[in-house]
């Protein structure tokens, strides 16, 4: 006896992810899902972001990491609302683990969240978590071959942001590439130049977003 | 990437379904699995052996169709679906402004029951 079901094997994570969004939608929170490698630079950007923006924009964060508080102390040292989600031993956030995360951060308050995901250049960009962006951290060192060899998260991103741009003098990579590659495998992709450690580029992302949020 | 916990949610739905429709055995599950929806087939079949142990799916086969990466290009306005992992580029015309709208499902189709 055959019975036809036609069910998403995932429906579980999407449905959270689902509810997520639509409180995220009723509270009028912009969030950002922020994805990148191990050691690429996603919580300096956080902290570049927020001491730029903090004074225009109420911003909160959801810390992701495997295991420790290293991140959610980083940020919290910038007084913004902070949660610290530790996965222990996945390699990725999902809908479930933001939902439980959001009863410590004060929704009504914020207008803008970021989610930083766990490091990770593969898993992250498969589970939607109820963010009405994903952005991802590309840094100089980890090479222009990398969009060809991770598609995923390039192709899910709506931003790109290429840190570390000050070491570019002291390696081979060709940036060219890297934009070519990003954008043949998505062509929508913004992409910004950045260095956290100088703060070169920083006021394009910053203003991007601001004006994101205007819209 | 996750093929036990992605086996263990298509036994927990085959199983649901089932008791649902008052059948009391799995035969057999039949999965469509998009080209790029980063299941390695080996690897999701070796889970699901060891799971459905102990369950009423424990005869039960996995049968996996896989789904080509499908799209549409903004330039010639075709739909086109391809064998091939990449595409950096529309395979009719050569556009590179296209998007991609097929190869990632991971759906359950049809189970088989008695």
């Amino acid at each position: 006896m055959k019975v036809k079901v036609v069910r998403r094997i995932l429906e579980a994570n999407e449905k959270i992810a689902e509810e997520n969004r639509r409180l995220f939608k009723e509270k009028g929170i912009f969030t950002i899902n922020l994805m990148s490698g191990p050691g690429a630079g996603k919580t300096s950007l956080l902290v570049r972001t927020i001491e730029a923006l903090k004074d225009k924009v109420s911003i909160g964060v959801v810390e992701g990491d495997i295991t420790g508080t290293d991140d959610a102390e980083r940020i919290n040292a910038l007084d913004v609302p902070v949660v610290q989600i530790n996965t222990e031993g996945a390699c990725h956030l999902d809908a479930n683990m933001i939902r439980e995360a959001l009863d410590e951060i004060p929704l009504n308050d914020i207008r803008l969240l970021f989610i930083e995901n766990v490091g990770n250049l593969v898993c992250p960009a498969e589970f939607n978590v109820g963010e009405d962006m994903k952005a991802m951290v590309l840094s100089i060192s980890e090479g222009d071959d990398k969009p060809l060899k991770y598609p995923l998260m390039f192709q899910e991103s709506g931003a790109l942001i290429i840190n570390k741009t000050d070491l570019l003098p002291h390696t081979d990579v060709d940036m060219e590439k890297i934009r070519r590659n990003a954008l043949s495998l998505n062509s929508g992709l913004k992409i910004f130049k950045i260095s956290c450690r100088t703060g070169a580029g920083l006021p394009d992302w910053t203003n991007y977003l601001t004006t994101l949020l205007a819209t | 990437m996750h093929e036990v916990s992605i086996a263990q949610s298509i036994l927990d739905i085959a199983i649901t379904e089932c008791r649902k429709a008052e059948y009391k055995r799995i035969n057999s599950i039949s999965l469509r699995i998009g080209k790029v929806s980063g299941i390695k087939v080996q690897s999701l079949l070796f889970a699901f052996d060891i799971i459905k142990i102990d369950t009423i799916a424990h005869g039960a086969s996995l049968l996996c169709e896989e789904g080509p990466v499908a799209g549409h290009c903004h330039e010639c306005h075709n739909n086109f679906a391809v064998a091939s992992e990449l595409i950096l580029a529309c395979p009719e015309c050569g556009g590179t402004r296209f998007s991609i709208n097929g190869g990632r499902e991971l759906d359950i189709v049809e189970i088989d029951v008695d």
